[in-house]
């Protein structure tokens, strides 16, 4: 395994890793001594955090060296298709729902992605393009996984105004937009949310990144700026594409709301 | 002879297994008043979401004027035939709003007339809709599927939760609504409303079709 380093950044060693162990010892003892019950968890999520991190490096290793830009899209084509699967569950009882958030995903992340590929913002060197790529298909996730619960929790919650609606001679998108507006902002929201705060409660990740790899805050900013945009555009994408493909899947040919018989997911 | 309304060949409802109606076949007439009675889970509600496509038959069709609803626009079929749901259920902020969601163009002295078609004052216009009372509300709700000027109107027990005076308002409402050329189906327990407007009675139970007769039958129906 290469164990290549950035002139003039300080990384810890393996020998240094091996010895942060002992920090896991010490809050397994506390848990311990405190009779928390969460030994043996903390414990084995240490262990598989180390495990998932050492394959991910190397696959990250190795996609890094061999890829180059197809292969960089390709590892982003199967986070979108993990992705819509993760977020599909939240949709259960909406027939179609894990398109329905792939089919979002994917077009939330290939516009932003492609775009800042396509103007040059970002470098298309695989180590640019897959965390870039992980962090739009992570903020398109949470996203179209929210907006698909809120649009099915108020196709349950408000049917009887739904079909009130329709009976006014409302179109199934009419009679549903208020309920579909009201999930978008539901979705939507923390991304805004976390946007408002960048940099004063949270020092957001690619920042940090690079601050920690050795660039000066001031240039270290410019990447999060652009960061901080392409998930307001992925996820603002992905949320009303999937929101639509939902909606239209809720309503039959004679714009009739269907029966959702899915339990909820937490 | 009745003008054509609606032909229910054959038709067939089930959820969950079980039929909410069972191989319904009746004529109701346009421009008259039909009473659908029957105890409850008869399949009166039924009858009437088949008649706006609110549910859609497993078997057999409906049509109304001879055209199978099928062949017609779902919006433009609920424009023309609405239906009124047993529980009020309010849209908007405002009593004006409601009566604006399924006709944005209603002018203040046309919303006017309407709520005082349904015996609410014009000031109800500005109230707040979660501020009415069930029988105000079921009113507004009535208002609301007036403003749409449908040719058909389906009207789920409109009379629950109404004192006599205001039931009397609603009698009103489908008497002119008939007389102006409109057809009204209306599902009932209220015996009183249905000898007082109805010409044609459907007997429902169980989802079948018992009987069609006058409202001088239901008496004999054992309905009070």
């Amino acid at each position: 395994m290469g164990d290549a380093v950035t002139p003039g950044v300080s990384v810890p060693s393996w020998a240094g890793v091996a010895l942060s162990v002992l920090l896991v010892a010490l809050a397994a003892g506390l848990a311990y001594s405190q009779r928390l019950g969460l030994t043996r968890p903390l414990l084995v999520a240490s262990a598989r955090a180390g495990v998932q991190l050492v394959a991910v490096g190397v696959v990250l290793l190795v996609l890094f060296k061999h890829a180059g830009l197809w292969g960089a899209l390709g590892w982003v084509v199967v986070m979108v298709a993990v992705g819509g699967q993760v977020a599909g569950r939240h949709g259960r009882g909406v027939p179609l729902a894990r398109v329905a958030a792939t089919v979002g995903i994917a077009a939330g992340t290939g516009l932003t992605l492609g775009a800042l590929l396509v103007l040059r913002i970002v470098a298309t060197a695989p180590r640019v393009v897959i965390p870039v790529g992980g962090m739009i298909v992570l903020g398109a996730l949470q996203a179209t996984g929210l907006a698909l619960q809120r649009v099915r929790d108020n196709a349950q919650q408000a049917r009887p105004q739904i079909e009130a609606r329709l009976c006014l001679g409302l179109s199934a998108r009419e009679a549903f937009v208020p309920y579909q507006r009201a999930a978008l902002r539901t979705a939507l929201l923390p991304a805004i949310d976390s946007t408002k705060v960048v940099g004063l409660i949270s020092l957001p990740g690619a920042m940090t990144g690079l601050i920690l790899a050795g660039v000066d805050p001031l240039t270290a900013i410019r990447y999060q700026i652009v960061v901080m945009y392409m998930l307001l555009a992925a996820t603002a994408l992905a949320a009303l594409i999937t929101a639509r493909l939902a909606e239209h899947a809720l309503f039959d040919h004679a714009q009739r709301l269907i029966p959702l018989t899915g339990t909820r997911t937490s | 002879m009745a003008a054509r309304g609606f032909t229910v060949e054959a038709v067939t409802v089930r959820r969950g297994g079980a039929a909410l109606l069972d191989s319904i076949t009746v004529d109701i007439a346009a421009e008259a008043c039909t009473a659908v009675v029957g105890p409850s889970g008869a399949g009166k509600s039924t009858l009437l979401r088949v008649l706006n496509r609110l549910e859609e038959p497993v078997t057999g069709r409906v049509c109304w004027q001879g055209t199978p609803l099928p062949d017609m626009d779902a919006p433009a079929l609920r424009r023309r035939i609405g239906l009124v749901a047993q529980q009020p259920v309010l849209l908007a902020e405002r009593v004006l709003d409601e009566l604006w969601v399924g006709q944005p163009r209603l002018s203040g002295q046309a919303a006017e007339e309407l709520l005082d078609r349904v015996g609410l004052a014009e000031t109800f216009a500005g109230r707040r809709s979660a501020e009415l009372s069930g029988g105000q509300a079921q009113r507004v709700c009535l208002a609301r599927a007036l403003a749409v000027e449908p040719d058909v109107l389906l009207l789920d027990e409109p009379t629950t939760g109404l004192d006599a005076v205001n039931a009397s308002v609603v009698e009103d409402v489908i008497r002119g609504f008939v007389s102006a050329g409109g057809t009204v189906v209306v599902a009932s327990h209220d015996a009183t409303l249905v000898a007082r407007v109805a010409h044609q009675v459907v007997l429902l139970d169980g989802g079948r079709l018992v009987t069609v007769g006058l409202p001088t039958d239901i008496a004999s129906w054992g309905m009070r």
